[in-house]
């Protein structure tokens, strides 16, 4: 009998079926699972694109590009009281000043050009005003020559009290010498250019007459009762060369330098203010054109050149091989078609801004080699220019008495694709170079932002852990999984296994504190162990072939690796015994004395050789275990069949198992890699962490990881430097990510042609 | 021990003894004296006696588990690589004991080529897996080399079918196409003798036939050893055939008349189904 099953019969048996409590319950759990695991799977990859969009976010600030906006617009304060000589903001930006050819200085509220002090300079009446300059830097002096040949010194001085818990800034001048008015040529000849620095307890005075130089040292000598008093150094010189155009002194007080409009740069060394020297002279634009406008980089270092064709040049004090050093000109800059009327450097970065003949303005940086913003024809006819300390605003003057204030947001300027990954030509070091350098004592540093040698110390780091790790890690994988006995094999598998699960922090510590002082000291031995250990190992495996069978016979298959452990020791124990006694024979007693002599290697000790050997014992097991299951998990039909080809055991390993495993020992290459570039400890305790670019052994390096880990701690939230950090460990992510997404992409393909049914 | 000597005694020796050892008194290609064989403490062969003739197909059935595979191992010494196997006896090739210490292996396994229940080719490409055997020898010139790929390709009745596609990747090929593809790799070394372990089993009808007719064929220049527990294909394609039981043979005679007229009970059993 048969029953012939219609759909709807199906049907209805389907529905009885699903209907039942068991069932139902199945299906639930069914669903359940799968929900969970599509939950998990889903959190893993968001879990990862979170991290990968924060470290983003934190990075991106550095390439948002610098930007301006115009705050107000006002008619100049007092404008009937004279023709601005300089323009000045303070920290706040609240309250800027203007001095003027008068004498005059008002200060004025900088977002409504109130006037809020109009205080007239002490200059003597009976004389009159021919030059004006202020000082290069922060502290705010200026000094007026007179026709007298006489000098007034004053300083801006901003007093912030908190009324009420309200800031309130109240601007006045001061005269930081004891008379505001100081006899410099005792002739009384007019003061054609002047310049005045101010450090603690110390002032410069350099004005030029029309034949003479004066240079004028006030020193303030501390006695032990009360006050001290000012010493006085009058140096007289004639005039390096005519029509000097330009008078600046550096911050230090220790360099002076004069350029004539023709390009004429003097330099003098006034660190005596009794006796300067003059050490170089040279000529800094081409014929015919004209030194516009020069100023000193931040820190003084640097010179800053704009020349009547648009150009602006950054010059700097390098030593040479000579240890002689010369100003040399960096880089420049094309800033503008018209000549550059004024060049203000920013007083905390290695900035600086232009404004050219039609009011365009500029910002740049130097270490970036970078034009950060353009801002054509800001005013018609630029007359006066100034920068915030803070360089996040400006103040400009044009010819129809219209003062501008703008507002400047340019947080990180020093940061270019070429600061961070070509050579850059540092202030005062000898030639471009890959540095990284991310702070200094001193606050006028010139941030050192280069990826590229954190980028080598990674590289080289995992390269020699690698180099360590391969050939041990896979060498040991094959004899486990195909030759060794099994018994044996579930011994020393775990072994290995459990050698991963050493916290890294420990193999650092060791390698830092224990490793790095016994290479150092018994170097022969480790290069000899490395080259023995190998020959007597394979000695040994060839001396087994000759023993009588009587005794082969008694070991187990694949158990005659025991008897290695012996031989490895004997020879170990020998190589490090010698080696004393081989190091005086041929190498003078000291192989590092020997290599520095012989070949110019220096030995660091903490150096790649520590780091290979103990990070290659960190990503050994990985390695090991990984391409161990590959290699065991090559199915048994195929040796099989290539033996029975008549192929040796050695044949079928190299011709079928390799190539069958070849997915599996690639990823787990490449997952080794992947833990050598991202470790850190190890590298953080035994590289002494200086960033070189050394391929050699002994050098040390300093890898991003171990980079970010030793400075984030220190750098300060949002400045250039944590978010350089933050770009380096991005860099790294992105490293890894790359070497993951490149290694799985070749093992499916491997695996695809080399699977095995 | 015990156990298994008064087994050895249960069976009638006498018997064993009436059967030929050299059924067809031909040319003797292998020759099985006295062959003992043990895994650890178990013994899996029992004293097995026959002399294999060259360029005939001598098969061997049996119930699974009667050591008929395990046997046809001895033959290029497979149990070598089985942890605890011990072999007493001799098994001679051409008059030359292959158990002998001076017996290099590998040079033995060149001589004895084998086929294997499944189909096993390398994760190479046609070619290569056909060129294999011969680039271990240290083989590698490219004339030879094609010569021999395609003259084994056609001895293995595979040529026309993968001539365009010589480079694709062995796995590309059917089941069937596989195991000839693996008789090619296994002749292209020319050995004096194919072993064939169950060769057809893992194979549907018309594959198993082709492998049929190609046993056919390479037994004008090969002696061929066939493992089949299918009685048909054994009668289909041997010309010997020895019955194994419980590590024992049997009985070894002419296929013909091993089938026809068996001189033992057990082996009429086997034969006409009553066990196995």
């Amino acid at each position: 009998m048969t029953e012939i099953i219609t759909p709807k019969s199906l049907k209805s048996e389907l529905e009885i079926a699903s209907a039942s409590y068991y069932q139902r319950w199945r299906l639930i759990k069914d669903s359940l699972a799968r929900y969970a695991i599509v939950v998990g799977g889903w959190a893993i990859i968001v879990a990862i694109v979170l991290i990968f969009f924060y470290l983003l976010y934190v990075v991106i600030p550095l390439f948002i590009p610098a930007s301006a906006q115009s705050i107000a617009n006002y008619s100049v304060p007092g404008g009937d009281k004279g023709k601005t000589m300089l323009l000045a903001m303070e920290e706040q930006n609240e309250i800027g000043v203007r001095f003027t050819d008068r004498g005059g200085a008002l200060f004025f509220n900088v977002k409504t050009g109130q006037t809020i002090l109009d205080q007239t300079l002490a200059i003597p009446a009976d004389t009159k005003i021919v030059s004006f300059s202020a000082q290069s830097g922060g502290e705010g002096a200026i000094a007026y020559g007179l026709a007298d040949g006489r000098m007034l010194v004053a300083k801006q001085h901003y007093e912030i009290t908190y009324p009420d818990n309200v800031r309130t800034i109240t601007p006045s001048i001061t005269y930081p010498l004891e008379e505001p008015v100081v006899v410099i040529d005792p002739q009384g000849v007019a003061l054609d250019k002047v310049a005045v620095g101010i450090a603690k307890d110390e002032t410069t005075l350099v004005a030029a007459t029309a034949h003479k130089l004066f240079v004028v040292g006030l020193i303030r000598t501390k006695s032990l009762f009360g006050e001290g008093k000012l010493e006085r150094t009058v140096a007289e010189l004639e005039l390096p060369v005519e029509n000097i155009a330009h008078v600046l002194i550096d911050q230090e007080l220790n360099n002076l330098y004069l350029a004539s409009e023709r390009g004429e740069l003097t330099q003098y060394d006034i660190r005596d203010k009794s006796a300067p020297v003059l050490k170089q002279q040279l000529t800094l634009i081409p014929e015919g054109q004209k030194i516009t406008s020069l100023a000193l980089l931040n820190g003084g270092l640097s010179l800053l050149v704009g020349d009547s064709s648009g150009v602006v040049s950054q010059w700097s004090k390098v030593r040479n091989e000579q240890n002689l050093s010369s100003i040399i000109k960096l880089r420049s800059f094309k800033v503008s078609d018209q000549q550059i009327n004024f060049l203000v450097h920013e007083q905390r970065r290695k900035g600086f801004l232009t404004v050219d003949q039609q009011g365009g303005v500029g910002i740049y940086n130097t270490t970036a080699e970078r034009e950060l913003l353009k801002l054509p024809h800001v005013v018609h006819q630029p007359v006066a220019f100034t920068v915030a300390p803070r360089a996040n605003a400006f103040l400009i003057q044009s010819a129809d008495g219209q003062l501008h204030f703008w507002k400047v947001d340019n947080e990180h300027p020093e940061v270019s694709f070429k600061s961070m990954w070509s050579k850059v030509w540092y202030e005062s070091y000898p030639k471009p170079d890959f540095i990284w350098q991310s702070s200094s004592s001193s606050s006028d540093f010139e941030p050192k932002y280069s990826l590229t040698p954190l980028v080598f110390g990674t590289l080289k780091a995992a390269f020699y852990a690698m180099l360590f790790a391969i050939p041990m890690s896979l060498m040991g994988a094959m004899y486990a999984a195909y030759f060794m006995a099994p018994g044996m094999r579930n011994y020393v598998k775990p072994t290995i296994e459990l050698m991963g699960a050493l916290p890294t922090v420990i193999l650092g510590f060791l390698a830092g504190l224990w490793l790095a002082p016994f290479l150092e000291e018994n170097l022969l031995g480790i290069f000899l162990t490395l080259l023995v250990l190998p020959l007597s190992v394979m000695a040994t495996a060839l001396a087994w072939q000759y023993l009588p069978k009587s005794v082969r016979v008694n070991v187990p298959d694949g158990m005659e690796a025991l008897i290695l452990i012996p031989v490895i020791i004997t020879i170990v124990w020998l190589t490090f015994a010698l080696s004393p006694g081989l190091e005086r024979l041929f190498f003078n007693g000291d192989l590092k004395a020997w290599l520095n002599n012989e070949y110019g290697i220096s030995y660091d000790q903490r150096n790649s050789l520590v780091v290979g050997i103990a990070m290659g014992f960190a990503v050994i097991p990985t390695i090991f275990t990984i391409a161990e299951d590959a290699i065991f998990s090559v199915p048994k039909h195929l040796t099989v069949g290539s033996l029975a080809l008549g192929a040796t055991p050695w044949q079928t390993m190299t011709r079928v198992v390799l190539l069958t495993a070849s997915p599996g020992i690639f990823s787990a290459v490449m997952i080794g890699l992947g833990r050598a570039i991202g470790e850190t400890m190890i590298v953080l305790m035994a590289t002494g962490n200086t960033p070189v670019m050394d391929m050699s052994v002994f050098e040390g390096m300093r890898t991003l990881a171990a980079n970010v880990a030793v400075e984030m701690p220190e750098s300060e939230v949002n400045s250039t430097h944590y978010r350089v950090l933050f770009l380096a460990a991005l860099v790294l992510f992105m490293f890894t990510f790359i070497f993951n997404t490149l290694a799985e992409v070749i093992r499916q393909r491997l695996r695809e042609k080399y699977s095995s049914l | 021990m015990e156990n298994q000597a008064e087994r050895r005694h249960a069976i009638d020796i006498s018997s064993i003894r009436t059967i030929s050892h050299n059924p067809g008194k031909e040319d003797p290609c292998l020759h099985v004296e006295n062959l003992n064989l043990f895994y650890g403490q178990k013994q899996a062969l029992f004293n097995i006696n026959m002399v294999m003739p060259k360029q005939r197909v001598t098969a061997y059935i049996g119930p699974s588990g009667c050591g008929k595979s395990t046997l046809l191992r001895c033959i290029n010494r497979m149990n070598d690589l089985i942890d605890g196997v011990r072999i007493e006896g001799k098994i001679n090739l051409d008059d030359q004991d292959i158990y002998a210490k001076s017996v290099n292996v590998a040079a033995l396994r060149r001589r004895v080529g084998m086929v294997f229940q499944k189909p096993n080719p390398f994760p190479k490409s046609i070619y290569e897996n056909v060129a294999y055997g011969l680039r271990i020898q240290g083989i590698n010139d490219r004339h030879t080399l094609d010569e021999a790929v395609e003259q084994s390709l056609q001895g293995a009745a595979l040529w026309g079918e993968v001539k365009d596609r010589l480079n694709d990747n062995a796995f590309g090929l059917s089941g069937g196409q596989q195991q000839r593809l693996v008789i090619a790799r296994a002749i292209a070394i020319e050995p004096e003798v194919l072993l064939l372990d169950e060769p057809a089993s893992a194979l549907d009808p018309i594959s198993t036939l082709k492998i049929e007719e190609l046993i056919n064929e390479l037994k004008e220049k090969y002696t061929i050893v066939i493992v089949t527990h299918n009685m048909q294909q054994a009668a289909r394609v041997s010309d010997y055939t020895a019955f194994m039981y419980m590590g024992e043979l049997i009985e070894f005679g002419r296929t013909t008349e091993l089938f026809t007229n068996p001189v033992k009970q057990q082996t009429e059993d086997y034969i006409t189904g009553r066990y196995g």
